[in-house]
């Protein structure tokens, strides 16, 4: 797993690419503990180059989601995969997880709030 | 997997494997499992779910089945039949009861961290059973 992080405005893109799963999930907990330690609280995950996650993924995904909401932030999933759009589907946890069809489409919500 | 009455179905072994039970081996074993099953010809979605279902089953069974105790191994079988793949993975644990699986979709369970890696199996494979007193799964996925 490769992550590229940037910031735009006040938001945080986090870029994830290739596999998220049992064995790498850490090093993403670890990017967004660090990004909450210095007080950032608009994350936008852009998970175009993610091409697999398994249910432990999805566990991380949903912890970070809950560690920005208890300090009121936002996170946001964009440019996801379409198989792993389906796991999402099939879990139900799309509908927990605020996701936009592009980066752009995101960082324009994101802006306006 | 149909077949005529009393003709045997023929099933070409493309893995037979033991993988000890040290979490860190598991990805690079899936990782070998999955080209073999590329190798067949796979389209990508087929094996896609074959990946995801494989990294669960064997997760769970190193993690949960031997919890991590090395002098255990998990076996894993993948045959090749004329409808499709039949897998079948077995740890040395103590089993569990695999009558009472939850819901992770539910709204008290959506929101947990654990609990979906056997849903997603049961969603993704054609069928899935569990038995050894549930330290074996088989699943099978048309093609």
């Amino acid at each position: 797993m490769d992550i590229k992080v940037e910031t735009v405005n006040d938001i945080v893109l986090v870029a994830v690419a290739g596999e998220l799963n049992m064995d790498n999930s850490n090093t993403l907990r670890e990017t967004f503990k660090k990004l909450l330690k210095d007080l950032h609280y608009k994350i936008l995950l852009d998970l175009e180059r993610l091409s697999f996650m398994d249910s432990s993924g999805i566990a991380t995904l949903i912890e970070l989601f809950q560690d920005l909401g208890k300090v009121k932030g936002r996170m946001g999933l964009c440019c996801v995969n379409k198989r792993i759009v389906g796991v999402f589907e099939i879990t139900k946890v799309h509908k927990i997880f605020n996701m936009f069809e592009s980066r752009e489409a995101a960082l324009k919500s994101f802006s306006e709030k | 997997m149909r077949q005529a009455e009393g003709v045997p179905v023929t099933l070409r072994t493309i893995i037979d494997d033991n993988i000890p039970s040290r979490l860190e081996l598991v990805s690079g074993f899936i990782a070998a499992a999955v080209k073999k099953l590329e190798a067949l010809g796979l389209d990508a979605a087929a094996a896609f779910d074959l990946k995801l279902c494989l990294h669960e089953a064997v997760f769970n069974a190193v993690k949960h089945g031997n919890k991590q105790d090395s002098s255990l191994v998990v076996h894993v079988v993948v045959k090749m039949g004329s409808e499709g793949l039949f897998l079948e993975i077995t740890d040395q644990g103590q089993g569990f009861d695999f009558s009472v699986i939850p819901d992770p979709t539910t709204e008290e369970n959506i929101g947990k961290y654990h609990g979906r890696g056997i849903y997603l199996i049961k969603s993704m494979m054609d069928t899935v059973t569990f038995s050894n007193e549930g330290r074996t799964i088989k699943m099978f996925k048309r093609l």
